[in-house]
């Protein structure tokens, strides 16, 4: 056996201890690998959706790269630790520390290259399948599969720098230990710690404190809250597990007739002793799983967004005439045609907006007239609007301004015409997109509409009006390509903000609502590759703690049946001691999860009306069926192992 | 650390000679075993192996100076769970790059002393706990070790594996002169070598050296135990090989 052998019989024989942790850094290596494929990909233009598709995977590239480099290091350092007894050994017959360290470079290089060339195998192998669905997405007419050497060059380069700095990291975990202390091995450390009573309480008054502020967010303290709610929830988890949960424990366990009982004592103790040693491993999954269950969440959440969207903008196509437009005419020429060569059916209706002054508010007021909104009312199926001369009707301009304007009544005159107005009704529906209209508009009978003869103060005759083209689509998302040179025109304006020469607004919901749908689902896409990354992570600190203590268990196991356990009570045993390292930091991150959402669901209020609630619960829901069946395939193999003679 | 595990204790070791070191439980034996194993450090005094002081030796001559010279036999075997027996046999030659072949030729010589030669491919959790002993005595002699430190070898064995590798260690004394240190429990054990070394407290108490007849060896070491007073009972039962 050579010096190299060594370092392969040690990575190849303790394959079952690194199981977890090798699928983990494979299935990061393949997300990495098929995010490269796509930024390099030759049909990849630095534009639209590809453009964010090429930055949203950057951003997680090196978002996995740094959590890679996090989860590589604690596992690292879990594993050398574990085999302390093992390099004590060694060292005891005379291994120096330079052989040491090249022995645990040899064996992070082993598993450093398998795990990159099966990571990038399965990569390239599945990329035709993520092509399909990134083509799907961004929909696109074609996203072939190519082949070029910079993605596996960057993977490749990314990750063996990432091994190398691991090894060269965990070396050092061992260095400062003496040979004795080594020899004394992992699971020695047993004893029972010592948990303070004033910082169990105090992690449980942080989670407390965390989750009613998180609860009780608003609006205006959202911002600042940021700042203060996630780092009281991790200290507050982080003294949990260390302090609190063995307090806990404690106190359960003095009263003897509920501690003794049968099983229990078995139980108990085992769970104190596990609990104890992997508080700082509860802590770190909790908080993983935290931050993948709110990306993805998150993202889920925009997802609903686009789920609104129509309700917000019933309109097909909108086109805005203002004073001075001399393109109006062809422009709607061309849009009518447009409509008709793509045989979309759709109704005009056209509407002429009168602006004025509120005396009650001051503030601008866009009026329509009840005739014109009637008729466009008619062409949506929207229910028509009834007023008689001097009163007014609110349109809402959102589906949140449609709650508060119901409760709103206001009695107003128009300070140029001198028209009286008595507002005491709101439209049922949105009709017009919100930014196409001024935020304060009415309807007003036609009788009041004819009375409003001066413009808007400080404009000419007629030179405050203007013309508001609305269509309705039947298949209104169809419209992406209709009307592409005003969308141009309009968001080159935007963008400039620049309006001056132009003298019209143009808005495209079909195209919009393509544009929000694709980039949310784009970026879903691309957050739960990562999140699926942290879970695994996760997943697999828990599975490597059960596997480093397995002969352990076994021995005890063993004992146990020979001391008269039945096959039944060691089930129960068994499912004590792993539904609380499987459930318990798991539980938390959902608590935490929740607790963010609720605040998220402020935000999201604020910016549109609109529940995240169903998709939320379909995101944890999913995650608790994905836990579960991990449960019961890790206690499978762990009841294998254990019952293996 | 205030308190001295070891304190005023001078002796000399013969080539060849094995030594068992006998003492009650926490009187310094095991710290003795580690100091001289150069595993752990001495505040005082010296050590001299072959004429070399391997305290004053740096860490790097210190692992060397423990991969040439010394051999290590523990209670609980140390063997690493990953390998074979045969790997485990041939460690020390792996730390110290020697050739294939060279490894290859000594492990049979190695195995076929010990009686490991059928039990070479299999992994130590495979094996009894006898073999196990015997493979970690071969791991201490194919280096050809000038001194071997045993640590209780025979502490979790049945009585015939415990007479097995004691006679291992006793021949491998007189034929190869190797010097072996023992630390025991075990009067029978201790009966094996050539002289007994007895402290208490980490001071010397009395030493008395084997002769002819094992039989009567054996008695003396029980009178001198009685002797040490109160740690009759770490002793295991009496019992005659």
């Amino acid at each position: 056996m050579t010096f190299r052998q060594l370092a392969y019989h040690n990575v190849v024989r303790n394959r079952r201890n690194y199981a977890a942790f090798f699928l983990a850094s494979v299935v990061s290596v393949m997300v990495f690998f098929v995010y490269s494929m796509f930024i390099f990909h030759p049909a990849f233009e630095e534009e639209g959706l590809r453009l964010l598709a090429i930055r949203g995977m950057l951003i997680a590239e090196v978002v996995l790269y740094i959590f890679t480099l996090f989860f590589l290091f604690y596992s690292m350092s879990a594993f050398l630790q574990a085999r302390s007894k093992e390099f004590g050994v060694l060292m005891h017959l005379g291994m120096t520390k330079k052989q040491l360290n090249k022995l645990i470079f040899f064996e992070m290089l082993i598993l450093g290259t398998v795990s990159t060339v099966t990571g990038i195998t399965f990569g390239f192998a599945f990329s035709k399948f993520f092509f399909m669905i990134g083509r799907e997405i961004m929909e696109l007419d074609d996203l072939p599969l190519y082949v070029s050497w910079e993605p596996f060059l960057l993977t490749i380069a990314a990750f063996a720098s990432l091994f190398i700095i691991i090894s060269f990291v965990s070396v050092g975990f061992i260095r400062t230990k003496r040979v004795v202390d080594l020899l004394q091995g992992f699971w020695k450390v047993e004893e029972e710690t010592k948990s303070s009573t004033a910082l169990s309480i105090m992690g449980v008054v942080f989670l407390v404190i965390a989750y009613t502020f998180a609860a009780n967010v608003s609006d205006r303290t959202v911002y600042q809250m940021v700042f203060i709610v996630p780092p009281l929830a991790t200290f507050g988890t982080y003294l949990f597990f260390t302090h609190t949960l063995h307090s806990l424990l404690r106190l359960y366990k003095r009263k003897k007739n509920v501690y003794w009982e049968k099983t229990r004592l078995v139980s108990l103790a085992e769970a104190s002793v596990k609990l104890k040693d992997s508080a700082q491993m509860f802590f770190i999954v909790t908080i993983v799983s935290t931050v993948a269950f709110l990306t993805v969440g998150t993202l889920a959440s925009f997802m609903s967004y686009t789920g609104d969207f129509r309700e917000s903008n019933p309109l097909g196509l909108v086109y805005i005439s203002f004073d001075g437009n001399e393109q109006e005419a062809e422009h709607i020429e061309r849009l009518t045609s447009q409509l008709e060569n793509e045989q979309l059916s759709y109704d005009l209706v056209e509407l002429t907006v009168k602006r004025q002054t509120s005396e009650a508010t001051g503030n601008d007021v866009d009026i329509l007239s009840l005739s014109e909104f009637n008729r466009l009312a008619a062409a949506l199926d929207f229910e028509p609007a009834e007023l008689q001369e001097g009163e007014g009707m609110f349109v809402p301009f959102s589906l949140d301004s449609l709650k508060e304007l119901e409760s709103t009544s206001v009695d107003t005159a128009l300070f140029e015409s001198g028209v009286s107005l008595s507002i005491r009704s709101t439209y049922p529906h949105v009709v017009f997109p919100m930014h196409t209209l001024n935020i304060n508009t009415i309807v007003v009978s036609d009788a009041d509409y004819e009375a409003i003869d001066e413009p808007l103060l400080g404009y000419g005759p007629g030179k405050s009006d203007f013309s508001y083209y609305a269509f309705d689509v039947l298949n209104w998302t169809e419209t992406v390509n209709i009307g592409d040179r005003l969308t141009e025109t309009v968001s080159e304006a935007v963008e400039n903000a620049d309006f001056s020469s132009v003298n019209f607004f143009f808005e495209n919901p079909g195209d919009d609502y393509r544009w929000f749908k694709s980039s949310f689902a784009l970026l879903l896409f691309i957050g739960v590759m990562v999140a699926a990354v942290f879970l695994l992570a996760a997943g697999s600190f828990i599975y490597f703690k059960l596997y480093t203590g397995l002969e352990r268990d076994r021995k005890q196991y063993k004992l146990l049946i020979r001391l008269g356990m039945t096959d039944k009570e060691l089930g129960k045993i068994i499912n004590r001691q792993l539904i609380p390292q499987f459930f318990l930091p798991w539980g938390l991150a959902l608590l935490h999860s929740a607790f963010a959402f609720i605040s998220l669901q402020v935000v999201w209020e604020e910016f549109a009306e609109l529940s995240i609630l169903s998709e939320m619960a379909i995101v944890l829901g999913g995650f608790t069926v994905a836990q579960i069946l991990y449960f019961f395939l890790i206690r499978w193999r762990y009841v294998a192992h254990l019952q293996a003679p | 650390m205030t308190h001295r595990a070891v304190n005023q204790l001078s002796f000399t070791v013969e080539k060849g000679e094995f030594l068992a070191v006998m003492g009650p439980s926490g009187s310094g034996k095991t710290t003795l075993l580690n100091l001289i194993s150069t595993i752990d450090s001495l505040t005082s005094g010296e050590i001299l192996i072959d004429g070399i002081n391997p305290h004053l030796l740096d860490k790097n001559e210190l692992a060397l100076f423990r991969r040439r010279q010394l051999g290590f036999v523990f209670q609980d075997f140390n063997l690493l769970q990953m390998l074979t027996v045969e790997e485990n046999l041939v460690l020390p030659l792996t730390l110290d790059y020697v050739p294939i072949d060279e490894m290859a030729r000594r492990v049979l010589v190695i195995a076929k002393r010990l009686g490991l030669t059928s039990i070479l491919h299999k992994k130590p959790n495979e094996i009894s706990g006898g073999e196990a002993q015997r493979t970690a005595i071969g791991r201490a002699l194919i280096h050809q070790p000038a001194l071997i430190l045993a640590d209780e070898p025979t502490g979790n064995l049945d009585s015939k594996s415990s007479r097995d590798v004691l006679e291992i260690l006793s021949n491998a004394a007189n034929d190869s002169e190797t010097t072996i240190i023992m630390v025991t429990h075990d009067p029978i054990a201790a009966s094996y070598c050539d002289r007994v070394l007895f402290i208490k407290d980490g001071e010397f108490f009395n030493e008395i050296y084997g002769d002819e007849r094992r039989q009567t060896f054996y008695q003396r070491i029980l009178n001198v135990l009685s002797l040490l007073g109160g740690s009759v009972n770490d002793l295991s039962a009496t019992r005659l090989p």
